[in-house]
């Protein structure tokens, strides 16, 4: 058998849109982040349903009573899941390629999601660190706000830019990537 | 004309002059300027007729030229029923009368008046009843006659937008009341959303004294001050369950309407109170306006309504029409005061305008303008919407609230009268009132939403209404005129042309409930929706049957409050749809797409059938990722199996691989797939592409609600996987040269999987099984490397003849091989065992869904049911098409129906699947087929297998 080089993973987005520098409200496509799917009847990483936050470098979001979504660069997705207690019943499920992951930021991106989702937005109800799953422009996504913290904002102990990761379903990417950036023109939103 | 009615410049006028705007009207250039409704615009150009009644095409005028004006719809464009009262000019656009010919000033349509006696309320009940036959004619005619402008289907199409919101507090009305509640809700710490009808927020107070724009202005500047989100030109059209607030916003800066969704905490109701007609003869003449049309026409757009005006007052409004009209130097000739008890006869002129008035004295006076100011409407429909039923107040002579509602609270003229501080006070302790209950909302909803921030303390207590009430004004009830005999008619409903007489006829009929005589006669539901028609209509019938208002009962207002476009209902258009990781490709290459479900995928790249003989000689690759995939994990994956298919499944091997049919409850088809075992305690189930979310959903609900104490995760993963399958005989060949997994055979049968990598992508799954009836193998690939995989097989199948197929060539070949398709071949009646699959139902198991069913029809009723079978046609040459009835040779008598049906390039003849009565079952029974369309009979033959090609299943095993 001939040997065939392994090429990087593909995004499901394949249209580009034109990147503008200092747009107020971006959208930047993560799906190539490494995503781990943890099932479980144990407490995982302190976090109870609708809430995250970091394990390292990586995401952990609480997405279901019993489950729990790794995001991050590979490496961080592989030291976060040293964490996982697997104990009782327990499944690690690679979820890389089943899930595409947009990355929506700037501070009318809350005002973006009203447009196309009926969650509340503000920050008491769904605070940086909130889990929601809901239709999203009529696609169902896990969204977890993990708000930009510039570092000379947080030492003043103020609050990041808004921003929210998408996560849905590869094979409706595309369409929700189109229609984010459709719905978003009222605020300039680009590309990030 | 050249602005002939324009006055000089009135002291707060919104127009800017410096701005002028060309637009034309039924043809004619006119100018207007920035700030101009269309109704100013044309009533500043000296235009008095705009418009032709619905039913009697009578010439009607501006009454009350704001949104709510029964005679300003015209046609912009191409867009009809524009109300011109409402929507600002703008340059350019073209302006034209709706429903008139030959024109607006000569109406042909208005003989229709001549006839009015025959024309009455529900005439339409009476007449074109019978002949039911010549029904469509009388609907050809009479669609002639329906209102409204023209629809031009090539005009580009407007944008509509849709937002949800959650406002703690959202005030609809923003005058002088609803804005201080507004500000003081957001000094207290609530979000507030200010929802404005008009233009711009003040409400009366825009076209009313110094003093009164002044502190309109105060309110606006100090509503934004406090961070209020105002939302002019926009209307809370409803009030639902849980102060869910339709909010259609007009003004939004790219969507011509858009639909607000908002959860408000607490609503507070400030929509003021609508002007109310006067019912006497001759009140649609051009020219009869009411006090509020007037002062918004002179003082908001210096817009001259006529020379010489007769002022008929009830109230301070009407008295200060007189002043503004002074003011602008248009004569008053009379001033007929309802409060000293004098009242109007009639209204006398041409068609064109009011010439004369006539009062309950006797005495006349010559003008071409009469102002009325005859009360109020409370609009209160959102408080109707909440559950109230307003009472009756007589000496106001208008309904006010009933109920305490605790989320629902209401200020200013809706609740009762007061000075312009009165009203302000009010407002603020509305809104601070507000503010206190939304806290605890807020508390509440934080306090039980899982990813709310925490919430400190207990929930504060529900704030007390401790607001001090506004007063009631006494008002003269002025509803019809007491005058009658006369010729003219007096309107009650000016959108729907009916007469206080067709009420009066109505209730003789038996019509006199309100609830009746409204839908009978349609009066209140016009544009306006009983804004201006409502109260009189009560009144009238009130009248006509001796009682008072109170005892008639008024019609419960519904929503919407005013009317929304089907478009902004519509909202931003979601079309979902999707796509797999090699959707590209596919477009590249020529791919004639189908859509399935929400999946856009391949139905064949040009030529199907060439796509199957290239399948069965060479190698073909479809892209299956559709396919469903479930990944089952845990110590009791087997018992799911085992409860979910018909068959067994505890001794499936690790790297076997096993086809079932799973049923419902009833034992009916539900779906079928192949599930393998990937290692000790992992199974991966594939389904239907259309199944897949329904099994996901039935495999949880017993999960989690029958057997919560089996260990056993199910995850969804179609789309983790790009699934490809490679069919042919020269597959292996291909695979070969692709794979490190040993594809010999003895080593890789048919019916078992590997796992390995393929085109040096890792962890991709490969099975041996096919619904081509092919050897075959389908690739389950990490679907972010779908794409290589996908074009490494074109690349290196090339010397191989390899080309792609659809789902149309896959369709074609299953049913060569004989292979149903659920939901296609079976329906909703279809038990497992008429399928062809008995040896696959294990009566012998424990237990499984469906089985009681099964085990019934197995041994008791089988051959009771229909029978999917095989069908030759004599002629191989005739196709039939699908839901061909089978029927009893030389009868009408129904067997069955073919089901599936193709031509089959392999075997150069037609082949079919179909469903039949079990006694017509048997290999060789002849059949007879009602062809569609031409019903043409032919005859065709029960086939001993399924499978009209290869039926050893030789070619799929070797």
């Amino acid at each position: 058998m001939p040997e065939h080089a392994a090429p990087a993973m593909v995004s499901p987005i394949t249209t580009s849109y034109p990147s503008v520098a200092g747009s107020p409200l971006t959208l930047a496509d993560e799906s190539t982040l490494t995503k781990t799917l943890v099932r479980s009847d144990q407490a995982q990483f302190g976090l109870t349903f609708g809430h995250s936050r970091m394990e390292g470098d990586a995401i952990v979001a609480a997405t279901r009573p019993d489950e729990w979504t790794i995001l991050g660069a590979a490496e961080a997705v592989a030291a976060a899941e040293a964490a996982i207690d697997r104990g009782g019943f327990t499944s690690v499920i690679p979820w890389t390629h089943g899930r595409a992951c947009f990355r929506l930021s700037g501070a009318d991106a809350s005002r973006m999601l009203e447009k196309v989702c009926g969650i509340d937005w503000s920050d008491h109800m769904t605070p940086d660190g909130a889990v929601v799953s809901a239709s999203v422009a009529l696609t169902t996504c896990d969204i977890i706000r993990n708000d930009i913290i510039r570092n000379d904002i947080a030492a003043g102990g103020a609050a990041g830019t808004p921003s929210y990761l998408l996560v849905m379903d590869r094979s409706f990417a595309q369409y929700l990537f189109d229609a984010l950036i459709d719905a978003g023109q009222e605020f300039g939103i680009a590309v990030g | 004309m050249a602005q002939s009615n324009r006055l000089p410049q009135q002291p707060h006028e919104v127009i800017d002059r410096g701005s002028p705007l060309n637009f034309t009207w039924n043809g004619k250039n006119l100018t207007g300027f920035t700030g101009d409704t269309i109704a100013s615009a044309l009533v500043a150009n000296g235009v008095e007729v705009v418009s032709r009644s619905m039913k009697y095409h009578r010439p009607r005028g501006y009454i009350t030229a704001d949104f709510w004006d029964p005679n300003g719809f015209v046609q912009v464009g191409p867009e009809p029923n524009v109300r011109s009262g409402h929507r600002e000019l703008s340059s350019g656009i073209a302006v034209d009368p709706q429903n008139v010919w030959p024109s607006l000033d000569y109406d042909v349509k208005a003989a229709n008046g001549l006839v009015g006696r025959f024309l009455s309320a529900g005439f339409y009940y009476k007449t074109f009843m019978k002949p039911a036959s010549l029904w469509p004619a009388f609907e050809k005619v009479l669609s002639t006659f329906a209102p409204g402008g023209t629809v031009d289907l090539e005009a580009p199409k407007d944008e509509f937008d849709k937002r949800y919101a959650h406002p703690d507090v959202l005030v609809a009305g923003g005058g002088p009341a609803g804005m201080a509640a507004a500000i003081a809700a957001a000094e207290s710490g609530a979000s507030v959303m200010l929802v404005e009808h008009e233009h711009r927020l003040g409400g009366h107070l825009c076209w009313g004294s110094d003093a009164d724009v002044a502190l309109a202005g105060e309110l606006a500047a100090a509503a934004e001050a406090a961070g209020v989100e105002v939302l002019v030109n926009s209307t809370v059209t409803g009030r639902y369950e849980d102060n869910w607030i339709a909010v259609t916003q007009r003004s939004h800066p790219l969507a011509t309407e858009r639909l607000i969704k908002a959860r408000a905490k607490v609503l507070v109701v400030a929509a003021g109170l609508i002007e109310r007609p006067y019912v006497f003869a001759g009140n649609d003449k051009p020219g009869v306006m009411l006090s509020g049309a007037v002062r918004r026409l002179v003082n908001l757009y210096a817009a001259k309504p006529g020379e010489r005006a007769v002022v008929f007052s009830a109230n301070a409004d009407g008295d200060a029409t007189v002043a503004d009209l002074e003011r602008a130097g248009i004569e008053v000739a009379s001033v007929v005061d309802a409060r000293s008890g004098a009242n109007l006869i009639e209204a006398h002129g041409g068609s064109k305008r009011v010439s004369s008035i006539e009062f309950a004295d006797g005495s006349k006076v010559d003008a071409d303008l009469l102002v009325v100011a005859a009360g109020w409407t409370a609009p209160t429909s959102l408080l109707n919407m909440a559950g109230d039923r307003p009472v009756y107040d007589e000496s106001s002579a208008r309904f006010f609230p009933q109920h305490a509602i605790d989320n629902v609270l209401t200020t200013g003229g809706l609740a009762g009268d007061g000075t312009r501080d009165e009203l302000v006070e009010h407002g603020r302790a509305t809104g601070r009132l507000a503010a206190e209950r939304a806290a605890a909302v807020r508390h509440r909803l934080q306090a039980f939403t899982v990813q709310a921030a925490p919430v400190d303390g207990d929930e504060p207590a529900w704030a007390d209404d401790a607001r001090t009430p506004l007063g009631r004004d006494p008002h003269p009830a002025l509803f019809q005129s007491t005058s009658t005999g006369t010729k003219s008619k007096a309107f009650v409903d000016f959108s729907e042309d009916i007469s206080n007489k067709d009420l009066v006829a109505a209730a003789k009929e038996g019509y006199d409930s309100v609830e009746l005589l409204k839908r009978y006669t349609t009066a209140t539901m016009g544009p306006a929706q009983g804004k201006l028609e409502t109260v009189n209509t009560v009144a009238v019938l009130a009248d006509a049957r001796g009682e008072t208002i109170e005892e008639v009962g008024t019609t419960v207002w519904r929503p919407p409050y005013a009317p929304i476009s089907l478009g902004g209902l519509a909202g931003r258009i979601f079309n979902p749809h999707r796509v797999s990781a090699i959707h590209e490709w596919h477009t590249s290459n020529g791919m004639v797409p189908i859509q399935a479900g929400a999946w856009e995928r391949p139905d064949h790249y040009g030529d199907p059938a060439a796509e199957v003989r290239n399948t069965r000689e060479n190698v073909g690759i479809i892209d299956v990722s559709p396919l469903g995939k479930l990944d089952l994990r845990g110590p009791d994956v087997p018992k799911l199996l085992n409860l979910l298919y018909t068959n067994k499944w505890s001794k499936l091997p690790i790297e076997g691989v096993r086809y079932g049919i799973m049923c419902a409850d009833d034992g009916v088809v539900m779906d079928d797939g192949v599930t393998g075992h990937l290692g000790e305690n992992h199974y991966l189930m594939t389904t239907t592409s259309s199944g897949a979310a329904r099994v996901w959903e039935w495999i949880e609900n017993w999960l989690q609600t029958e057997r919560p104490d089996w260990q056993v995760h199910v995850t969804p993963v179609t789309t983790a996987y790009t699934s490809i399958n490679v069919a042919g005989p020269k597959s292996r060949e291909l695979m070969a040269q692709l794979t490190d997994i040993d594809l010999d055979p003895e080593a890789f049968p048919y019916m078992t999987l590997r796992q390995g990598t393929i085109a040096g992508i890792d962890d991709c799954i490969m099975w041996r099984i096919g619904f081509t009836g092919e050897l075959s193998y389908e690739l389950h690939v990490p679907a972010g490397h779908g794409l290589h995989v996908w074009e490494t097989l074109m690349e290196t199948g090339a010397d191989l003849g390899i080309k792609p197929f659809g789902l149309e060539a896959q369709r074609i070949m299953r049913l060569e091989k004989g292979h149903f398709i659920v939901g296609q071949d079976t329906d909703g009646l279809t038990l497992a065992p008429t399928t062809g699959l008995e040896p696959l139902i294990k009566l012998d198991k424990d237990d499984f869904v469906g089985k009681a069913e099964l085990a019934w029809a197995m041994n008791d009723r089988l051959d009771e049911l229909p029978r999917l079978v095989a069908i030759q046609t004599t002629d191989p040459t005739i196709v039939p098409m699908e839901a061909t009835q089978i029927v009893r040779a030389g009868t009408t008598e129904i067997l069955g129906r073919i089901t599936s049906s193709r031509m089959s390039p392999t075997l150069n003849r037609s082949v079919c699947l179909g469903q039949v009565a079990s006694a017509m079952a048997a290999p060789g029974t002849e059949l007879e087929l009602v062809l569609i369309p031409d019903g043409r009979r032919v005859t065709a033959t029960v086939m001993e297998h399924h499978a009209h090609f290869d039926p050893e299943g030789e070619r799929l095993r070797a």
